[in-house]
């Protein structure tokens, strides 16, 4: 096999291009706006961020099997909204305890959705759209008409503050996030459950042959989004210190997007972790460097629905290209 | 002896009755009677005269469902139409408020809602490759950015003169004109899904868009038709919301398209193409919206509501999965 050249290897793949894209724009609002390379910013975007970026690593997951989740908000309010309630009636008072519950109700929510996906053979997206309502119900119901401050939250808020688990150089809320990339990294990529999810998206029937559990795979990843969601939900209701019960609504659609961008396919089988990452990262620079760079707030929302119809389209554009110049290669 | 449809082929002609009762659509007819019983018995107030006076608020996204229903039924989808109904309600607003005659009114809403559904059936069939639920969430967001932008600061706009809408929101005796407009759609609608070729042809792209090319029928040329009119009974929709509420906010219409796929869906038609009877999603509508009217009247919290509906969607689909299963096993263990 001959050796691709560099700037072939790098146009070739998607995560270089992203990276060409996302150095680019940084270079771009730094030239307008000099701050917005400031540590603090970074750290600011980061952590801001976060929830997003986390939520992305499991819809990858749910993408890369030829799923989807749009529950994911309403579990994350339910589960933020569950802690928020025990900390503001004191039925807890530590901060690792509120994130046990968050995660684990979230892997619950995400249970159930995942069996009758698997085992009831309802279609993800009808099934994560009943449970956007169930969810988002039940954090009503959980809320009663109340909602957890800042004071409710006492020292719970203190976790998106403090930088001691990055040893005082990273703050807490990107230490998670960093530590989940890492963890999906590695089970994505190295371990059989990883490699299981991507056969069971590329061709679920094959894999069933070779002796794939798909329904129990199918359960699993529905499970992993749930408990990223609960994750989140804690997450969300450290950084903005409050917890209501309409928090992150229909942000879904930022994280699937976030993986769009990022060259998940839909169509399940295709996608990478530092896909996921990148995706999430361009959204995140684009909605902080649009008031930079002088555009108005309220124009936020169309720039980022155009910029992910120009990338979907781009994306089909250079794949059509890539496969007439193979077709012409061959004929030679 | 088969149907004229050529998808039921029913046995013997004594078990008619049996099987149109046991359908989905003869259970839905049952569900519709036994909502209405239930909400008869819960609420005091449930009137057929107070059921029609608050049947407006619910019925606008009845407008969204047929087309929805022909998108299903080619097996894709359309999420951005709330976002049209956003864009839709916002123009008109802006356009009666600048003193355009109602008429005038009436043309810019509809004309805004078909302008935004063409360019969703322009980039659906220009990029196959893409699937449409991608292509309608980028849309989504900027139809309803657009609303934002044009909204401004405040982010919500009034009528300054509604008599026109007023108008509109008239009624004929107890039945308000929207009543008749959505019965009109559904019998047109389900004409041409049922009799027509166009019909037909949804079914033929749903099974198998590969074959229905090659026997002869313009997918394409369905597809950009079928978002098209999306876009136009979302600005039918977004017009009968606006006398309703006489302004637009950056919300309107938010989760509409949702509660039109769940209408639909509770329906009997399948996201995956091919299957299912637009009379089915009608019905439905109808028992959704009783329901919303009946638990509405005995203040029942909506976000209680909210969950009945989702597990009643998410009922609709896994029950006939789970006896079908049933049955399955049953079968395989009667050959063993």
């Amino acid at each position: 096999m001959e050796k691709k050249s560099l700037w072939k290897k790098i146009t070739g793949s998607r995560e270089a291009s992203l990276v060409i894209v996302l150095v680019v724009l940084c270079i771009v609002v730094t030239i307008k706006s000099p701050a917005f390379m400031s540590v603090q910013n970074i750290m600011e975007i980061l952590k801001n961020n976060a929830v997003i970026m986390i939520m992305s690593l499991g819809m990858l997951c749910v993408l890369l099997i030829g799923g989807i989740d749009i529950s994911i908000t309403s579990t994350l309010a339910f589960a933020g909204m569950t802690i928020g309630m025990m900390y503001k009636y004191s039925v807890i008072g530590s901060t690792f305890l509120g994130f046990v519950i968050a995660t684990a109700m979230g892997a619950v929510c995400g249970f159930i959705i995942g069996l009758i996906i698997a085992y009831g053979k309802v279609m993800p997206i009808i099934a994560t759209m009943g449970f956007m309502y169930i969810y988002r119900g039940l954090a009503y119901l959980v809320a009663q008409d109340q909602w957890a401050g800042a004071d409710a939250l006492g020292s719970f808020k203190d976790f998106a503050l403090n930088n001691t688990l990055g040893f005082g150089v990273l703050n807490n809320v990107i230490v998670v996030a960093v530590v989940c990339y890492i963890i999906f990294f590695v089970i994505l990529k190295w371990t059989k459950f990883g490699r299981s999810i991507y056969a069971v998206g590329s061709n679920a029937e094959a894999a069933e042959i070779s002796g794939i559990n798909v329904a129990a795979i199918k359960t699993a990843v529905y499970t992993i989004m749930g408990t990223l969601a609960g994750l989140s939900g804690a997450l969300a209701t450290s950084v903005y210190a409050s917890a209501q019960p309409n928090m992150q609504t229909s942000k879904e659609m930022d994280v699937i997007a976030a993986c769009v961008i990022g060259g998940v396919s839909m169509n399940g089988g295709r996608g990478s972790v530092a896909g996921a990452l990148l995706g999430a990262l361009v959204l995140s620079v684009i909605a902080k460097a649009l008031p930079l760079v002088g555009i108005n707030a309220i124009a936020q929302n169309t720039v980022k629905g155009v910029i992910i119809v120009v990338v979907i389209v781009l994306n089909v554009l250079t794949q059509r290209m890539m496969d007439k110049a193979n077709l012409e290669k061959r004929e030679m | 002896m088969a149907g004229k449809s050529g998808r039921t082929i029913s046995a013997t002609p004594e078990k008619a009755l049996r099987k149109a009762v046991l359908s989905w659509e003869g259970m839905l007819l049952v569900l519709f009677v036994v909502v209405n019983i239930f909400c008869k018995c819960i609420s005091p107030v449930y009137t057929f005269t107070n059921v029609l006076r608050e049947m407006p608020k619910y019925l606008t996204e009845i407008f969204l469902l047929f087309p929805m229903a022909y998108i299903l039924l080619m097996g894709e989808i359309d999420i951005s139409v709330g976002s049209i109904v956003c864009l839709a309600a916002t123009i008109s607003c802006i356009a009666g408020n600048a003193g355009v005659p109602f008429i005038g009114v009436l043309a810019i809403g509809l004309l805004t809602g078909t302008v935004c559904g063409m360019i969703n059936g322009l980039l659906t069939v220009k990029f196959r490759e893409l699937p449409t639920m991608i292509i309608t969430l980028g849309t989504q967001i900027v139809f309803r950015g657009i609303a934002e932008i044009v909204l401004g600061d405040g982010g919500s706009i009034s009528l300054s003169n509604a008599d026109g809408f007023r108008a509109i929101a008239g009624k004929i005796g107890p039945f308000p004109y929207m009543f008749f407009i959505v019965l009109l759609c559904a019998v047109i609608f389900t004409v041409i899904a049922e009799k027509r070729v166009f019909g037909r042809g949804l079914y033929a792209i749903g099974s198998n868009s590969r074959t229905a090319f090659y026997s002869g029928i313009r997918v394409n040329r369905m597809l950009f038709t079928a978002y098209t009119v999306m876009g136009l009974m979302a600005g039918v929709s977004a017009l009968f919301l606006t006398s309703a509420t006489y302004g637009a906010n950056t919300t309107t219409g938010k989760g509409f398209e949702m509660d039109a796929i769940a209408m639909a869906v509770f329906g009997g038609i399948s996201t995956a193409g091919g299957k299912g009877k637009l009379i089915g999603g009608i019905i439905s509508a109808f028992i959704i919206v009783c329901l919303r009217v009946g638990l509405g009247q005995i203040n029942m919290n909506p976000q209680v509501i909210l969950i009945i509906l989702g597990a009643l969607l998410i009922c609709a689909v896994l029950l006939p999965n789970i006896v079908q299963s049933i049955n399955m096993r049953k079968a395989s263990k009667a050959k063993a």
